[in-house]
């Protein structure tokens, strides 16, 4: 299967968004019952983002260019695929948002039930914490980017 | 009614190469690729330009099979 150089590119952005899962959301889950101040080594981990973002990005691409070294010509049908796969992206965007505020406002439900019923084992579990809000943002625009981008590829392939 | 076009045989037969057209008209080869294997369907500015190109009308090159 021959890829284009617009395709390779892709995937490179697939690839970061997995790795990124893989590496650096662990780390958020296990803290998301904190609050962001009491996070061990948060300042460490957002250091590690930059760096294995910005090497990342530099290695792929200049050897995507240092193999195709023939520039590719950006036209109309890379212009049908972009704006269809960001279409989908920004549904699933719209589509997120409702999923973020329910899961906000359930836990802000839940937690003030609990608490009125004096349940404090369930009522630790149902604290909304600032630490599970960007956890569950950053899990959020990791899916999103990974279903634009693998609808993206599968454009590329059939158009 | 599905639009369909000659652009192979005439490409062929005027002697391009895809990359060539492709570079002719500021598209990529995969471009003139789809276009041939009807999957994508040009816009009329880049249909006009492929026609002018190969130095044929429009409507001999691209046409509606029903």
């Amino acid at each position: 299967m021959m890829l284009s150089k617009k395709e390779i590119s892709i995937l490179i952005e697939i690839i970061f968004a997995i790795s990124f899962a893989f590496i650096f959301m662990p780390y958020f889950y296990e803290n998301n019952d904190n609050s962001l101040v009491l996070m061990d080594g948060l300042i460490r981990i957002v250091i590690e983002i930059l760096v294995f973002t910005a090497i990342y990005f530099s290695v792929a691409y200049s050897l995507l260019e240092f193999v195709y070294k023939k520039r590719e010509t950006k036209d109309e049908r890379d212009d049908l695929i972009n704006s269809k796969s960001y279409k989908v992206g920004y549904l699933l965007y719209e589509f997120s948002l409702f999923i973020f505020i329910g899961y906000v406002c359930s836990k802000m439900n839940f937690s003030f039930i609990l608490k009125n019923l004096n349940n404090e084992a369930l009522y630790e579990n149902f604290t909304l914490t600032d630490a599970g809000v960007v956890f569950m943002i950053l899990g959020l625009l990791v899916f999103i980017s990974i279903v634009k981008s693998l609808y993206q590829f599968y454009l590329y392939r059939s158009i | 009614m599905i639009l369909k076009n000659n652009l192979k045989e005439v490409r062929q037969k005027k002697g391009f190469t895809q990359e060539e057209l492709g570079k002719s008209v500021d598209v990529s080869r995969q471009t003139i690729i789809s276009i041939e294997g009807y999957r994508y369907k040009p816009t009329l500015e880049l249909a006009m330009k492929i026609s002018k190109k190969l130095n044929l009308k429009i409507e001999k090159l691209f046409y509606f099979e029903h």
